[in-house]
């Protein structure tokens, strides 16, 4: 009993919760060991990684004052403060270095396709160049192509780095924490200096509300108690006193933090470490030198300019040899080979899937979730693993009451998140005793002025526990204020760590009775020491054997539950030994504090929200692992887990296994067991070996206890099994492991601005359910981005047949490099953005998030069937427009063949057709352009039917619906109408190579669009006949 | 890339002879590796043509040429052997449909026109003028009297442009009525009308067979391109004027330049089969030598041939040069 009595969660209502780990002086040791596994990484790295050697807190005053030659009393000499001031620095964190704007936007220039069009473009002026040394007349058409393909490059340029200027919030949030003043002792006089100028040796005064301006060593301390929160995590209010308490300087006591801050009491402290030598400086620091990972979207876009830049630099190259060995001029070798780029490079692509990120980032921005660099909004779609933390995410970040144990019985409270009433049984009279206990033991009060806030959001003043109790109570009472007035106190003994309880003396407010009512509440097993009697339906009986153990398996059973346990008894005061003027002295106890009347136990614990378990499953059914991380307790972790479904009900961990069986926990075989509950001290000794062992076999892990670093050493630890990995956090001591999961998210309530800054995506409402949400958005861009891929692709076959036709056949040139351009950037564009707004084909929540490695967002298959198959439809629909054209106006296809020399020669300007009528060069080249713009006109018409096919991958377009997705109709308007304003607006404008067309050229490809729509449903079918059949295998995208 | 495809080509030659039948194909080439280890049969698999082939030396082989792992990996990974086949046979079965496709639809269209007339002229509505003989290049003529090297080449060009005019060739053609249109909308086979020569005075061939290059006085022939159906308003002639360059006399034949309008309007190659198109002839008479002179001729007279427009040069009108030396 004893050894599992220290397993129940420790019972306190103030002070810290841990004292009861089982694990003695784990000490340093507990965030060492680390950088054994890390022995690979950078040594930078791993200096950070490894923990602080620091030892002021095992010294004394006198070791101190020597050590930083500074006087406790009167502190430094401002000669000395300058002296070393100028040694070390300011006090102050250095800001993360950002990448300077300028190079951000080079960049820009540079990436992606921008290379190959500027290629294009410098050969345009260089083919210039060399025409206009030999003739000083030539044509400038190339120097404006060269210049149109400039432009091109610098505005999706400067469109891209928009975009990401926008949506990347830049906040220099570690300098946002620096505390402004801090009052120091030097000369032996008290001063406020900024606390920039701290040094290494002052002596600095901190009291409530401060932020500690330095990390300090406390000297002296009254009361003082600091959130740590945002260092390690842990929400509760720590006491600061000069007294060494472990060997770990984060756990000492006698050592305050630099920016943490100092919720009440005064301190004393000499500060050990400034600026980025600071604990939280290191982390920060921890924090930038972790890479930043590239997306997995970032890897895809890159995966397809490659192929695409790869197919069009390798067919320029080859059409070039091509060319030059059909004895054209190289010069004009080269200008095919500049259009065959054009033809290739989708260049409005790029531009058009920012766009639909960006969409979707605004999308998820409504849904909570604001996403800081675009790119995750993909990401998210493909995690697999969420490491998840507990407190605040999982859960509301309150102590609620959870249980109540009263007549011999247990009975469950209401936890949710806007709580109106309690609905347990209330009518028995231990209950009227016990909420009396629970009304008046307790310290708490509303902040007033909040009568019309509802309970649940009131503003406290009092701790964690006592203000679950206050408002629990508030919510069934009703009126609580005004019931302690009626009851006046008398007496109170606070709580401390040595009495483990808290007892108060009060009036009744029952005027016929002149007795006076002493309750306690505390650590069951204290309160239960005290108490003789217990209880029962309201009446009073003797405390034996068998209502001990029910107390006993009560008590079990709620800290089983990962509950903090509270025990209540009271004891009427008899009237003639306590009469109304008795001098009651708290410091004597001149009253009773034994043989009193034990009353309930009531639970705490910080609910789960309830949004939680519902999320957890939909993951879970998405095929992502939900990891929970968090510095609590095993116990209340896992207690936590369960009830949110992290570990599902029916799995058991290896020592569940071996409770079970009754054997050692060595003999179970590690693999039967689904779930596992790692302990940071497990996973300090675990080999990088075994901890990959813990993540594959284990489908539901809890990792408790774990330090900042650890959670880094787990997020990579995941990485190695190629998941994606998302990370949830708040304080600073995360943000080294958000910044190294592929999307690190951050709370937007909770967390710190350093957790932000790391992170790719922003909670808003700090709310794991939240993150399920983004995983949708995030795989259907990923599909989406497919269609708009696809589509956009399909037109470059349309676009490159062409010039092949062209060089091979010699025909006249079907579509100009210009045209090309304005079907890519022109028609396409908001096509393709609109298939960003189509909606799912099927529930995207119930498959596995996709494997990075090869699940890809261009795949062959993709390639394949937009390049073969729809692309070649098109441009046999094009060339008969094409060929339309030129049979009408008198050029039948025989006659065209071979043509191209005579074609283009300006000195010909009686070129016979197939009638015999003959044809200035000028009156050709119009008609060239009339076939320019009727393959346009060619190429858009079917690029509506191709817009209408992407829609859906495997679903017939009658299953997904024509209108649902409004926005597509209005991409097809869009492209009718760029293409009748290019046709008929720049009609006479010959520079952009557009004629006005006969009503009836618009609809020569039509039959094409219509067969490009019936193959692509017979696809379709035959893929949904036959699921897993060779046909879905090569033709599913 | 070469190496590797190369690789599993030989592959799929390979296991088909070894593979039982109706092996589904696999996706992952790591499956297919499973199931060529998993093959039956002693590890000498027999290649394709029954030889020996090392398994064991081939599987190394892929397995190489997996490491060698380019972008392009995932096609070549993702298709198994047999499907590679299928997909040859569909890819033909696909391409010989889209052949058939859009053969029909050119058959179709084709349909729907003339074989004699071209369905549009609208962007022919209006003629351009050339010249013969053409210089190479740039209408630049640059004679020297006493090279004849230097026009001997014009002069085989307007003989060879002048033979379809020969009497002889033009027996048997129509002598039409001057000054009106020669109409045979109704008559098949349509009628040609006669050019004679005649009208062509000195740059007829007839009397001078040097077209007067070595005197230093060389004819230039101006002709109209066809266009089917043109019927020019007025009285169409071709005029010819100096732009640059020192006083020339220009003389045009037949007289004014004219293009007289029984020989239009055309009826096509088909129909209207030995059409005589109605040429003007320049005689550049020059003064003295070491002169250049640039000469525009423009059709005039007939309001409906545009002579005039910014963008083509040749449209109802013909600029040369000429330069004249010793």
């Amino acid at each position: 009993m004893g050894k599992k009595k220290s397993e129940v969660y420790s019972v306190e209502v103030n002070g810290i919760k841990d004292i009861e780990t089982t694990n003695e002086g784990d000490g340093k040791e507990k965030y060492r060991g680390l950088k054994d596994h890390l022995g690979h990484k950078k040594d930078h790295q791993k200096e950070l990684k490894k923990e602080l050697d620091l030892d002021d807190h095992k010294l004394n005053a006198k070791e101190l004052e020597d050590k930083y030659g500074t006087n406790i009393i009167r502190g430094l000499t401002s000669t000395k403060a300058a002296e070393i001031l100028a040694r070390d620095g300011p006090n102050a964190l250095s800001p993360p270095k950002e990448t300077s704007e300028i190079i951000k936007f080079l960049k820009q220039m540079v990436g992606g396709f921008s290379i190959l069009l500027w290629a294009g473009a410098v050969l345009c002026w260089i083919a210039f160049g060399i025409q206009f040394a030999k003739d000083k007349s030539a044509s400038m058409d190339n120097v404006y192509l060269g210049f149109v393909l400039a432009l091109v490059v610098i505005f999706t340029g400067i469109f891209a780095y928009y975009q990401e200027a926008k949506s990347t919030n830049i906040i220099a949030s570690f300098s946002k924490m620096i505390p402004r003043q801090a009052l120091v002792i030097r000369d032996g006089e008290k001063k406020e200096i900024p606390a920039g100028q701290l040094v290494v040796g002052d002596i600095v005064e901190i009291k409530g509300g401060d932020q500690i301006p330095a990390d300090i060593r406390i000297l002296a301390s009254h009361g003082c108690k600091v959130d740590n929160s945002s260092l390690t995590g842990e929400s509760e209010a720590q006491s600061r006193s000069c007294d060494f308490t472990h060997e770990n300087p984060l756990e000492t006591k006698n050592i305050g933090f630099y920016s943490t801050t100092c919720l009440e009491g005064t301190a004393t402290g000499m500060v050990i470490n400034t600026g980025d030598r600071t604990i939280i400086g290191r982390i920060a620091s921890l924090a930038s030198g972790v890479g930043n990972e590239k997306t997995p979207i970032a890897i895809e876009i890159e995966h397809f300019v490659h192929i695409v830049a790869g197919v069009a630099v390798s067919i320029g190259v080859i059409f070039f040899i091509i060319a030059v060995s059909m004895k054209y001029p190289v010069l004009e070798s080269i200008i095919f080979l500049i259009g065959i780029i054009v033809a290739n490079v989708p260049e409005g692509l790029l531009a058009a899937v920012t766009v639909s990120l960006s969409l979707t980032a605004k999308r998820m921005a409504k849904k909570n979730c604001l996403v800081k660099n675009l790119e995750a909004v993909e990401t998210l779609g493909s995690t697999s693993i969420i490491c998840s933390d507990k407190t605040g995410t999982l859960t509301q970040n309150r102590m609620t009451v959870a249980h109540l144990w009263f007549d011999n019985q247990i009975y469950q409270a209401d936890t949710s998140e806007d709580q109106e009433a309690q609905i347990f049984d209330q009518s028995s009279a231990t209950w009227a005793s016990l909420s009396k206990i629970v009304t008046l033991c307790n310290r708490a009060e509303f902040r007033p002025g909040q009568e019309t806030v509802p309970i649940m959001k009131k503003i406290v003043v009092g701790d964690a526990s006592e203000t679950a109790l206050l408002k629990f109570s508030e919510v069934i009472m009703g009126d609580i204020m005004e019931t302690r007035k009626r009851n006046r106190k008398v007496a109170e003994i606070p709580f401390n760590s040595t009495n483990k309880f808290q007892l108060s003396i009060h009036e009744t407010d029952d005027p016929n009775d002149k007795r006076f009512l002493l309750v306690m509440k505390g650590a069951p097993e204290r309160i239960l020491e005290k108490c003789s009697t217990i209880m029962i339906n309201g009446q009073e009986q003797p405390l034996n054997e068998s209502s001990a153990e029910a107390f006993q398996t009560a008590y079990m059973e709620l800290g089983g539950l990962g509950e903090r346990v509270l025990g209540f008894c009271h004891l009427y005061l008899p009237e003639d030994e306590f009469p109304d003027t008795y001098p009651f002295d708290v410091e004597t106890m001149n009253f009773p504090t034994s043989d009193l009347c034990f009353v309930g136990l009531l639970s705490l614990i910080d609910p789960p929200r309830s949004t939680v378990p519902d999320a957890v499953t939909k993951c879970r059914s998405a095929g992502i692992k939900v990891i929970m991380v968090t510095g609590d307790h095993p116990i209340t972790a896992k207690a936590i887990a369960k009830s949110v479904g992290i570990i599902s009900a029916n799995s058991e961990t290896v020592e569940d296994i071996a409770k079970r069986l009754n054997v050692p926990v060595e003999q179970v075989n590690k693999r039967d067991a689904k779930a596992a509950v790692v302990n940071g001290m497990e996973l300090k000794e675990m080999s990088q070996e075994q901890l990959d062992e813990v993540l594959i076999n284990h489908t539901e892990i809890v990792f408790a206890r774990t330090s900042p670093q650890q959670k880094l050493i787990i997020v990579e630890g995941c990485q190695r099994q190629d998941a994606v990995v998302a990370v949830t956090g708040d304080g600073v001591n995360d943000s080294p492991a958000l910044k190294k999961a592929d999307i690190g998210i951050a709370m937007g309530i909770a967390g710190s601005d350093a957790a932000k800054n790391a992170a790719d995506m922003v909670l808003l409402d700090d709310n794991f359910a939240s993150i399920v949400t983004g995983v949708e958005e995030g795989r259907l861009i990923f599909d989406n981005l497919k269609k708009t891929i696809a589509f956009t692709l399909t037109k470059n076959i349309a676009e490159l047949c062409p010039f092949l036709i062209f060089i091979i056949a010699g025909i006249p040139l079907p579509i100009g490099t210009i045209t090309i351009l304005f079907i890519d950037l022109g028609t396409d564009i908001i096509p393709s953005i609109a298939l960003a707004y189509e909606k799912a084909e099927s529930d995207i929540m119930n498959r596995k998030p996709r494997h990075k490695k090869k699940d890809r967002l261009v795949n062959q298959q993709l390639a394949l069937y937009s390049y073969l198959h729809i692309g070649i439809l098109q441009s046999l629909g094009a060339f008969l427009a094409y060929f339309t054209v030129y049979t009408e106006q008198g050029f039948r296809p025989t006659r065209l063949i071979f043509l191209r020399s005579e074609w283009e020669d300006g000195n010909i300007n009686d070129l016979e057709d197939s009638y015999g009528q003959e044809w200035t060069r000028y009156q050709r080249k119009y008609l060239e352009w009339i076939g320019y713009t009727s393959f346009f006109v060619a190429i858009m018409v079917q690029q509506i039917a191709d817009l209408i096919i992407r829609k859906t991958r495997r679903n017939s377009i009658f299953q997904q619906g024509l209108f649902r997705n409004k926005v597509i109709w209005i991409g097809i308007a869009s492209q009718i109408i760029i293409a009748l304003i290019l046709s008929y607006g720049f009609g006479s404008i010959t520079a952009m190579n557009f004629t006005t067309l006969r009503v009836q050229y618009w609809f020569v490809a039509i039959p094409y669009a219509i067969v490009i729509w019936l193959y692509d449903e017979f696809r379709k079918l035959l893929i949904r006949r036959y699921p897993g059949s060779w046909w879905d295998k090569n033709m599913y995208y | 890339m070469v190496p590797r495809s190369v690789c599993l080509t030989l592959a799929g030659w390979v296991r088909p002879a070894a593979a039982p039948k109706g092996t589904s194909p696999e996706r992952s080439l790591g499956s297919s590796f499973a199931e060529l280890l998993l093959l039956p049969g002693p590890s000498e698999a027999v290649g394709a043509d029954g030889s020996p082939f090392p398994r064991n030396r081939l599987l190394w082989r892929l397995r190489e040429s997996v490491a060698l792992g380019d972008r392009f990996s995932d096609i070549w990974d993702t298709v198994s052997l047999t499907s590679r086949r299928l997909i040859l046979l569909f890819y033909l079965a696909f391409y010989g449909f889209l052949a058939a496709l859009f053969t029909f639809t050119m058959w179709v269209m084709l349909q729907t026109l003339s074989d004699e007339t071209p369905k549009y002229r609208d962007q022919i509505s209006s003629p351009g003028l050339t010249i013969v003989p053409k210089p190479p290049g740039a209408l630049e003529f640059s004679l020297n009297i006493s090279k004849p090297a230097t026009y001997e080449n014009y002069i085989d060009a307007i003989k060879e442009f002048l033979r379809e005019y020969e009497g002889k060739k033009q027996e048997h053609l129509l002598q039409c009525r001057n000054g009106t249109f020669f109409e045979q909308d109704n008559i098949f086979p349509k009628k040609t009308c006669k050019f004679s020569l005649e009208t062509l005075g000195p740059c007829s061939g007839l009397n001078d067979v040097n077209f007067g290059y070595p005197d230093g006085n060389p004819c230039i022939f101006v002709k109209m391109n066809r266009i089917i159906g043109l019927r020019p308003q007025g009285e169409p002639r071709i005029v010819c004027a100096v732009k640059e360059g020192t006083e020339v006399n220009l003389a045009t034949f037949p007289k004014d330049g004219r293009l007289d309008l029984m020989y239009f309007p055309y009826y096509g190659k088909k129909l209207h089969v030995n059409y005589r198109q109605p040429v003007v002839a320049l005689q550049v008479q020059f003064q003295s030598y070491n002169q250049e002179v640039s000469i525009e001729c423009k059709i005039e007279g007939s309001p409906n041939l545009r002579n005039q427009d910014e963008r083509d040069k040749f449209l109802g009108r013909v600029a040369f040069k000429i330069s004249l030396t010793q």
